[in-house]
């Protein structure tokens, strides 16, 4: 500790006013704050203040990620194995993933951070935490083989577009790491979609799956979902647990509810934006299930707890949804948020054949729409005051 | 009369150490006693003393430019001896050398019978010639009370659930006639007096219980006037209510029916830095070391006030005309290692991000920041807390970019500046002091 402190006391000249380096002062200042808390005492209003700040709020997202990027690692690694047709043990399987993996972050991580820098250094301010949880989120909603270039085109993209030009953390309207993942999507379909994105694979010969939404959009109006998903080993209970080819972080459905109780018991993320998103794909599953005639599209008599654990509606409403900046600030507005992003979803899920994953576009659009869904939300609580003016 | 429950969902208490006992000492006379004209909100105090001058015990010794029958008197008796101004000539501080005389301003005297045959005219003006108008306040800004309207309503607090501030139990002891007293003359300045007390104030409920019209149940500041007014207002019309505290009353009282100015307060001194936490019998404007009995000053924060409302104090001060406790706080200041990955068994925390949601002991608080200020991420901690129902994050960015009529109508002035806005914010903005500098700038553009 006294060591560090020697550290950062010895070089602090460069970053002061007249040193060498004093552009790259939030740099510095981000790594020293990384270490220690600053001792800043108060000056105005209370007294004493909340020990919480921004790292540990950031850091206990992070925390809630971690398993659903270890579960990744070891998914990409062991679906790597499987393609070729080898039954890897887990040792083998996280080695396997981690070098599948683990460069995808570091790009992510590092890209982003050089565009957190530049911006902090140019606007002369912090280097915000927000961004220790965008650089961790992207990548989860990418497929493990992804071509690192895009990953810092994606990662730029979310930054720069989703974040820094309006203002940076705090100021933004859209999600960046989703904002991210939509350049990408829409950019790059070929390598974003279809049956051989999802596994990594050494053989040309290898054997890759279609994800699983994929394979339900196949299904023929008339036919059972459930039974064409269980015929390609994909059952309830694989899809809950998550061991199947996908999006790096998002397979887990069971990994990310944890992350969700996490987050909730602990205060960080509203409990009002998941529990309105599950109940908005269950309401809709619901009446879908209820209007669906024998002619109907297969989608539509799907049980809709299938919803809840396909594709990355658990890791988007957990996580993605979640995120305070692009969500709206009202208790009843994030009521409205999360069920409308669980309607949308299924919708898009069912209505879209050609573009099957919904939780992004939902979450994306919802973002847009969260200021005006607190517009009227805050008036109607405005209108209920006794005037005071 | 039953008293009507009224509850408060949002607030918080501050699990901080160092409340102080319930035991009473009475100092002894301070050699010097003063008035701080400057943290006696709004007034613009024109001098009618000057140095030098022998002052008996309620000579004027200031009067308000505003409205000069409002004067505010001498704590003692004897010789100014200094006049301190601070930055840009605000008086800071009357200081008065104490004399063995002890000499009062004899005033009349009036007995209950009396107070109820005055005009109400004749009453206002006794209680402004004792110079004790000041401490009837008028929301929403906390100003002196305008005696030119009659007030729709006057909220009497008795307790104060901010840390610290003196209990009931310690003034109010053996003074209930003068309570009794004091509520007549209440009674004859407005149709409607509230009292009220915190629902698990069993002390206040039993001596007080003929007058309580309220119990409060909810944390702090849910006893706060303003919260009061909030949870129990019905029509604009109410938001120029006043407000008295319970120890306020006694003290017009005593000058009705003594006809002297009484300059005896009971102060609480706590907070976990303090040498004794105890209740005090000391006097109006008593110097601070006299009452922080020897504390510590090294890396210590004298708090006047509750830790959240007060404001900061030198040694060398005095307590001033409102302050009824004083708090001492370890200043912190220290650059805490991998601070934000501790487990924080003894860290405060709204959010449960510490360990210490296991620990139900007060916790040893500092003055530290804890943090570095950051951007609004909207998480609505803050809205959470506010016992008025304000939305402090969109009120700021309203006040931030100048729609101050769309932060009226969110409520900018039934805030209550409690301080717990800023207090859990985990970006570390000032939302308190925002909302406050756009009161105080409201004020002085309306009035």
């Amino acid at each position: 500790m006294r060591i560090i402190k020697n550290i950062f006391d010895s070089q602090r000249k460069h970053f002061e006013k007249n040193g060498r380096l004093r552009k790259l002062s939030p740099l510095f200042d981000a790594a020293e704050t990384f270490f220690f808390i600053p001792g800043d005492v108060t000056q105005k209003g209370p007294h004493v203040r909340d020990s919480i700040d921004l790292k540990r709020f950031m850091s206990f997202v992070l925390a809630a990620i971690i398993p659903t990027l270890l579960w990744g690692i070891y998914n990409a690694g062991y679906h790597s194995f499987l393609a070729s047709g080898v039954e890897a043990t887990i040792i083998k399987s996280i080695i396997r993933g981690s070098y599948i993996v683990l460069p995808i972050v570091a790009v992510s991580y590092g890209v982003g951070f050089f565009w957190e820098i530049v911006f902090a250094v140019k606007r002369r301010h912090a280097i915000s935490e927000g961004f220790l949880v965008t650089g961790i989120l992207f990548p989860l909603t990418l497929p493990p083989t992804i071509p690192l270039w895009q990953v810092a085109a994606g990662i730029s993209f979310g930054v720069v577009l989703g974040k820094e030009i309006f203002g940076g953390t705090g100021r933004n309207f859209l999600n960046p790491a989703l904002t991210g993942r939509a350049f990408l999507f829409f950019a790059y379909p070929s390598k974003m979609s279809g049956d051989t994105v999802w596994t990594v694979v050494d053989k040309i010969d290898a054997l890759t799956g279609a994800t699983p939404l994929a394979i339900s959009g196949l299904v023929g109006a008339g036919g059972k979902i459930e039974s064409a998903l269980t015929s390609a080993k994909y059952s309830f209970t694989t899809l809950f647990e998550g061991l199947y080819p996908g999006s790096i972080g998002e397979t887990s459905a069971l990994l990310c509810m944890i992350g969700a109780v996490f987050l909730v018991v602990t205060g960080i993320a509203s409990y009002r934006i998941i529990a309105g998103g599950i109940i908005g794909v269950l309401a809709t599953g619901f009446f879908l299930n209820f209007i669906s005639g024998s002619n109907s599209l297969a989608w539509f008599s799907l049980n809709p707890f299938y919803h809840l654990v396909t594709g990355g509606f658990a890791f988007g409403i957990t996580f993605m949804a979640t995120d305070p900046v692009s969500a709206p600030g009202m208790d009843t507005s994030r009521w409205i948020y999360g069920f409308l992003i669980g309607v949308l979803t299924v919708l898009v899920r069912v209505f879209n054949p050609a573009y099957v994953e919904g939780t992004m576009l939902s979450i994306l659009f919802m973002n847009a729409l969260a200021p005006v869904i607190d517009h009227f939300v805050i008036g109607i609580r405005l209108g209920k005051r006794v005037p005071n003016v | 009369m039953i008293p009507v429950n009224v509850k408060v969902k949002n607030g918080y208490d501050l699990p901080v150490e160092g409340k102080p006992l319930c035991e009473v000492v009475t100092l002894e006379k301070p050699s010097h006693v003063a008035l701080l004209p400057e943290h006696i909100p709004f007034v613009k105090p024109r001098l009618l003393v000057k140095i030098g001058d022998s002052v008996k015990v309620g000579t004027a010794l200031f009067e308000d430019k505003r409205s000069p029958v409002i004067k505010f008197l001498s704590p003692g008796s004897g010789e100014i001896e200094n006049i301190e101004f601070g930055p840009r000539r605000v008086i800071s501080k009357i200081v008065i050398k104490l004399d063995s005389r002890e000499e009062h301003v004899e005033l009349e005297k009036l007995s209950q019978q009396e107070i109820e045959d005055i005009g109400q005219k004749e009453l206002v003006g006794r209680i402004m010639k004792g110079g004790l108008w000041t401490l009837l306040r008028q929301l929403p800004f906390r100003d002196i009370a305008d005696p030119g309207i009659t007030a729709p309503s006057i909220l009497v607090r008795m307790d104060n659930l901010e840390p610290f501030h003196p209990d009931p139990e310690i003034y109010l002891e053996s003074k209930t006639d003068l309570f009794s007293f004091g509520m007549k003359v209440l009674n004859r300045l407005s149709d409607s007096v509230v009292v009220y007390t915190g629902s698990k104030n069993g002390y206040a409920i039993k001596q007080v219980g003929q007058y309580l019209t309220h119990k409060v149940s909810g944390s702090y500041p849910a006893d706060d006037p303003g919260v009061v007014l909030f949870h129990t207002k019905k029509t604009a019309n109410e938001n120029q209510s006043w407000y008295i505290n319970g120890q306020d009353v006694l003290l017009i009282a005593d000058l009705l029916k003594n006809g002297r100015y009484p300059v005896e307060r009971t102060v609480c001194v706590a907070g976990s830095m303090a040498k004794k936490r105890q209740h005090l019998h000391t006097r109006l404007g008593a110097p601070v070391s006299h009452i922080a009995c020897g504390s510590s000053e090294n890396n210590t924060r004298i708090i006047a006030g509750g830790v959240l409302t007060g404001y900061s104090v030198k040694s060398d001060s005095y307590l001033g005309f409102y302050e009824t406790s004083l708090t001492i706080l370890p200043k912190g200041g220290e650059p805490e290692f991998f601070g934000f990955a501790r487990p924080g068994i003894d860290k405060s925390g709204y959010l449960n991000t510490f360990l210490s949601v296991f620990n139900k002991n007060p916790l040893k608080m500092d003055c530290s920041m804890h943090g570095e200020n950051r951007g609004c991420i909207n998480c609505s901690t803050c809205a959470r807390v506010c016992p008025v129902d304000i939305l402090p994050q969109f009120t700021m960015k309203a006040i931030l970019a100048d729609e101050i009529e769309e932060a009226a109508a969110h409520g900018l002035l039934d805030c209550v500046e409690c301080g717990l806005c800023s207090y859990v914010c985990p970006s570390k903005i000032e939302l308190g002091d925002i909302i406050k500098t756009a009161r105080k700038k409201y004020y002085k553009e309306c009035m």
